[in-house]
């Protein structure tokens, strides 16, 4: 079954064509990365798809369904959440509470202007459980802010999962981290997708990363679609080498 | 028994006992001072917890005096009956301006805000059959506590109004920023762009908790008005805007009960200095600008950071 | 018809002051940025310093001169001992700071002025007036409407085509080129923040023969520039000076029409375009 599908999807900035007639469509349950040289338009398609961008022409369908005008509030409710290229948390509030608040976020009770107690304690739990499925528990207690960089990427990505959401959108979580946490990432990213059986669009730089975790393999270029394949028929691609490298070997 | 439990419990024994202790001149400060820090406290509410700086928040005491004003000069109703009337005016005013502000964040927020806070003070200058102009409204009574009730016209009875309202105002604040509605406008002021992302849009939120504050900066200026037993233009001028700005700040942004420190401070300083000085607000204006660089975390902040670190 | 061309000329000499302040407002936002809420009172000041100069040496011009690099002289220097050391804080601490600057501003001119308000005469040459289509018009406020062409002119031109004017544009553009410049930026704050001053100041010794020196003239005419900023966009020049013409219009003709109401015209057109742009005509989303 088909859980995400785009339509002709394009957005323009000016005269600058930053994602041009994209039509993906991403299988219920699968691992899909989507790579391409910088600039290629990665971010601004997962913009398109989450809603935080508005596309300029082309749909978006959701689990069948047309979310092309809905904004990104409602997309998220509607299942997709995303983590950012740019370490996007809540600095000075507490790791936990950065978890919580997502989870409070999706799941209601949002304008319980005094107590609330219950609700806060069941999205505590909720977030607690997110957490410790990323060994982030035992720093629970301090502000995001004071997390290491490698942490903090991890962060995002359980804020993301305590939303418990059909689409994960992860926006490059390798990026900035040692040969070891990206390592740690990894596994955690497998995890994830084995256990929490999550649909997962991957934006990678880390061709490593990419082959060792991907199902299938999308590749941008220009803001096109070049090529979709497996792993291995990607590597293979002689339209690929040319995006990276300028021309064949 | 904690340590702030065991403070707030003296700071209450305090404020009961003052009335007994202080002379007639000083309650009538005190009163004052605990009014003003009732503004200070409806400004921390969207400015600290929210992230969202008002620069026109006068308007909303003013509001709030005027309402009550009116009702008490007009109709002669208990005090309660206009500090209702003044918090629920600046309440339903704040929505439409906190419907149009909220739709930018930032400087053009503080901005819309200003300039919609001038258009009202252009509003009570003009609009001379109900406010009296620049002369305002004067012989505003303390009327009683309710129909039949005791009077509330003695220094003491009234600063016992006062408290009551500050005290619970400050309860009341405390519950909503711990409640889930607090918590999502704190995640709000931290990162706006990613609370959206998150699955809420924003705006409602501060469209909230904008009128709550405004209502509350009403209350103030509600018990403002029959305590000077006047209402004019001079209250909802920038200049008192931009005063609440520097109480938050000196008590402690975020803090709520930093800002009714700071507004007790800011006030103080300005007694002190006006009996040396009557250009005693370039030395305030002094004070504040080296705060500012130099003491960011304000009084409760800083003393905070110093207890930690002990 | 002589009616509208008075009140045309009415809203260009407007829209030429408020120009003169809200494009300084705009250029400190753009380097710097920082809301600067006592730019307003450097408006004042310019008008203060006005007459004193008018009073001492009895003639206009001089003060049209001198006035300018004083008032700039006095905002480099705030700059350089308050503001500089608070750019790495949120915002909301460069607007508080600001504010502190405005109340100290304002209250020394009340110190070293008093309450009242103090009148420049304009130049003999520019006394009385001219006919216009049918219709006897103040030469000053013709002079005003040209002065403020010709400002904006050298503005403009000084920021396309100088070497300062393109670092300065470069550094509004893309606030990672400050980086780029290391030291250097803190010289370019001092001097743009300085230079957006001069500006006010020059708006104010203008405005002085027209409105007098006053009190409460530096909120006032903030009021009216952060309208204009906010229509037109933060940081754009062009955008100030769309927002100044239709800031100057819409208090032209409100006058004119709705005396009562002048004040609410204005906000209605700025809500207006709000609900279409809400970064201004000429802004960019943040």
């Amino acid at each position: 079954m088909t859980i995400l599908e785009t339509r002709g999807l394009g957005r323009t900035f000016g005269a600058l064509r930053a994602v041009a007639d994209v039509s993906l469509r991403v299988e219920t349950g699968e691992l899909r990365a989507l790579i391409g040289p910088n600039g290629a338009g990665k971010t601004t398609l997962f913009h398109l798809i989450s809603g935080l961008l508005a596309p300029t022409s082309g749909q978006v369908a959701f689990r069948g369904d047309d979310v092309t005008a809905l904004a990104a509030p409602a997309r998220c409710r509607r299942g997709i959440s995303r983590t950012f290229q740019i370490t996007s948390i809540f600095p000075e509030l507490s790791v936990l509470e950065n978890v919580r608040i997502a989870v409070q976020l999706k799941a209601g009770g949002n304008f319980r202007l005094l107590g609330g107690r219950a609700l806060l304690e069941a999205s505590e739990r909720r977030a607690r459980d997110s957490l410790g499925a990323l060994g982030l528990l035992d720093r629970a207690r301090e502000p995001a802010a004071m997390l290491p960089h490698g942490d903090q990427r991890l962060l995002e990505i359980a804020m993301a999962l305590a939303q418990q959401p059909e689409l994960l959108l992860l926006d490059e979580p390798t990026q900035g981290l040692s040969p070891e946490d990206t390592a740690a990432t990894v596994a955690v990213i497998r995890r994830i997708a084995r256990e929490r059986r999550v649909t997962i669009l991957l934006v990678e730089h880390d061709m490593d990363v990419v082959f060792d975790l991907a199902d299938r393999v999308s590749v941008l270029h220009f803001g096109q679609l070049i090529a979709e394949g497996t792993p291995d028929a990607i590597r293979g691609n002689l339209d690929v080498q040319t995006a990276y490298l300028g021309g064949p070997e | 028994m904690n340590g702030p439990r065991a403070l707030a419990l003296a700071a209450l024994a305090a404020l009961a006992a003052l009335p007994w202790v202080l002379a007639r001149h000083q309650l009538s400060i005190l009163t004052d001072l605990l009014i003003f820090g009732l503004f200070a406290l409806s400004l921390d509410l969207i400015m600290g917890y929210t992230g969202m700086v008002s620069f026109g928040h006068a308007a909303y005491f003013g509001l709030g005096a005027y309402g009550s004003a009116l009702v008490l000069v007009h109709s002669g109703q208990p005090v309660p009956v206009a500090l209702l009337a003044g918090a629920l005016l600046a309440g339903v005013v704040a929505l439409p301006v906190g419907w149009f502000s909220t739709r930018a964040t930032g400087i053009y927020f503080a901005m819309l805000t200003l300039a919609f806070a001038q258009l009202l003070y252009t509003v009570a200058y003009k609009w001379r059959d109900l406010t009296g102009g620049s002369d305002g409204l004067a012989g505003v009574p303390k009327t009683t506590l309710f129909w039949g009730g005791p009077s509330l016209a003695t220094p003491h009875a009234y600063y016992f109004l006062v408290t009551a309202c500050v005290v619970l105002a400050l309860l009341l604040c405390r519950a909503l920023v711990r409640s889930p509605f607090g918590r999502a406008l704190q995640a709000i002021r931290e990162n706006e762009r990613r609370f959206v992302a998150l699955g809420r849009a924003a705006r409602p939120f501060k469209l909230v908790v904008f009128v709550i504050a405004a209502a509350l900066a009403g209350l103030a200026g509600a018990l403002f008005a029959p305590f000077r037993g006047f209402a004019s233009p001079e209250v909802m001028f920038w200049v008192l805007s931009g005063q609440g700005l520097m109480m938050v700040l000196t008590g402690g942004i975020g803090t709520l009960i930093g800002p009714i420190l700071g507004a007790m401070v800011f006030i103080l300083i300005q007694e002190v200095l006006s009996s040396y000085t009557e250009h005693w607000m370039i030395f305030s204006g002094a004070v504040f600008v080296l705060m500012v660089i130099f003491l960011p975390g304000g009084l409760v902040g800083t003393a905070r950071r110093l207890v930690t670190r002990a | 018809m002589a009616i509208f061309v008075e009140q045309l000329l009415n809203a260009l000499a407007l829209a030429g002051l408020l120009f003169l302040v809200s494009a300084g407002l705009s250029l400190v936002f753009g380097i710097l940025r920082v809301v600067n809420f006592a730019h307003g009172v450097f408006y004042m000041l310019g008008a203060y310093l006005g007459f004193t100069t008018v009073a001492v040496s009895g003639w206009f011009w001089p003060a049209l001169l001198v006035v300018p690099p004083v008032v700039g002289v006095v905002g480099a220097l705030l700059e350089a001992s308050t503001l500089r050391f608070i750019y790495r804080r949120p915002p909301i601490y460069q607007l508080l700071l600001t504010f502190g600057l405005a109340l100290i501003l304002e209250e020394s001119v009340r110190v070293l002025y008093g309450p009242t308000a103090k009148g420049i005469d304009p130049p003999p040459l520019l006394e009385g007036a001219i006919g216009i289509a049918g219709t006897l018009y103040p030469r000053y406020r013709l002079f005003l409407i040209v002065l403020s062409l010709a400002v904006g002119a050298a503005v403009w031109l000084f920021l396309q085509k100088t070497r300062s004017g393109l670092v300065i544009r470069a550094v509004a553009q893309n606030s990672e080129m400050a980086d780029c410049l290391g030291a250097d930026i803190a010289r370019v704050r001092t001097w743009v923040f300085g230079a957006a001053c001069a500006l006010a100041g020059l708006g104010g010794v203008a405005a002085a023969p027209m409105t007098t020196a006053y009190l409460g003239m530096g909120i006032g005419v903030i009021v009216d520039a952060f309208v204009v900023v906010v229509i037109g966009g933060l940081g754009s020049i062009p955008g100030s000076m769309a927002g100044s013409l239709i800031v100057g219009a819409a208090q032209t003709w409100g006058a004119y029409y709705l005396p009562e109401t002048a004040m609410v015209i204005m906000y209605a057109v700025m809500g207006a375009i709000l609900i279409f742009r809400p970064w201004g005509l000429f802004g960019e989303e943040e």
